[in-house]
């Protein structure tokens, strides 16, 4: 097997494995169906992915050095202009140029 | 439209594009020519699964391994899917390609934004979901093609990916209101944290998941 043709297959298993992933439950369960327990889980998971996305996020930053400083300057500053303006972009881009300013200082 | 799904994906622009810069510029030095960074980003779309796929291929791992690894690694999509199984409209090719292109950030975004009134939610979300793909797959290029001689010093830029994570919360938590599930999330991530680090992404949303199906299942015991 030549390299091209192995980075092919390699790419052609992971497309499919991905799109299972994505895929499996819209063919598992149809539209509109009355599922309580679906619904439960559907209705209740978006807060908690949220918080567990941003635990999963913060979980590699190195919190006895600047960049822990650097993080939670910059997440403070995402969360108060985010409390004070309700405006998503301007937060995400506050707090992304003020942690991009001190990681490169 | 057009501006408004700019406007409105313009943090995973700046979240995708470093991650994607990073790909391609790790990718190039496997020693294939750049447009296969192209083609990944196009097909597999799915950032921590291409950083792991080229450690793999540098390692020639088998293809049987690298299938399952990628199933595992992505199978927190399994859960999205399911909160968003009514948004994606009947099935069509939009729907397939909606499917397709279901990532932590846009699965973060329709879950929390509500799609302008004058807007048809299946094209606001095709182009949410359009405009995501084509940040990563322009990154990932770019990253590869580039690599020596970028002079943009992007680094932090990817801190975009947790402040938009982060709105999100807040925006959960003003539109849901249930400490409980947020309670439930943090405890599930400390624990997961704590058991498996590396791997507690998909670990917190099962442990959550069945933490409130439980509660649930307690409460309704108790009501009978």
């Amino acid at each position: 097997m030549t390299d091209i043709s192995y980075l092919l297959l390699v790419m052609l298993v992971m497309t499919v494995a991905t799109y299972a992933t994505r895929l499996a439950p819209f063919m598992l369960f149809s539209r509109g169906q009355e599922r309580p327990l679906i619904n439960f889980i559907a209705k209740n998971t978006p807060p908690m992915v949220m918080t567990i996305l941003v635990i999963y996020m913060l979980k590699g930053v190195n919190y006895s050095s600047f960049e822990g400083v650097y993080t939670f300057i910059a997440l403070l500053v995402t969360i108060v202009f985010h409390l004070y303006r309700r405006n998503a972009l301007l937060s995400i881009i506050a707090g992304t140029a003020v942690y991009m300013v001190a990681v490169q200082m | 439209m057009i501006r408004s799904v700019i406007k409105t994906t313009l943090p995973i622009l700046f979240g995708f594009l470093p991650l994607g810069i990073a790909f391609g510029i790790l990718f190039q030095e496997l020693g294939y020519p750049w447009y296969f960074a192209t083609l990944m980003g196009i097909c597999v779309y799915a950032g921590a699964a291409q950083f792991m796929a080229v450690g793999m291929l540098g390692a020639g791992v088998g293809l049987f391994e690298i299938a399952i690894s990628t199933f595992f690694l992505n199978s927190r999509h399994l859960f999205y899917g399911l909160a968003l199984l009514n948004s994606f409209g009947a099935w069509g090719l939009r729907k397939f390609y909606l499917i397709f292109g279901l990532t932590d950030e846009t699965y973060a975004l329709m879950t929390t934004i509500t799609v302008p009134k004058e807007f048809n939610r299946e094209r606001y979300y095709f182009l949410i979901t359009l405009f995501s793909q084509s940040y990563w797959v322009l990154g990932c290029s770019i990253g590869a093609l580039a690599s020596s001689s970028l002079d943009f010093n992007t680094e932090g830029m990817d801190f975009a990916a947790t402040a938009l994570f982060t709105v999100l919360l807040i925006e959960q938590w003003l539109k849901v209101r249930k400490p409980l599930l947020f309670v439930v999330a943090f405890g599930s991530s400390c624990i997961t944290l704590i058991l498996f680090f590396q791997h507690m992404l998909l670990a917190a949303i099962v442990l959550s998941i069945t933490t409130i199906i439980v509660l649930r299942f307690i409460k309704s015991k108790k009501n009978d």
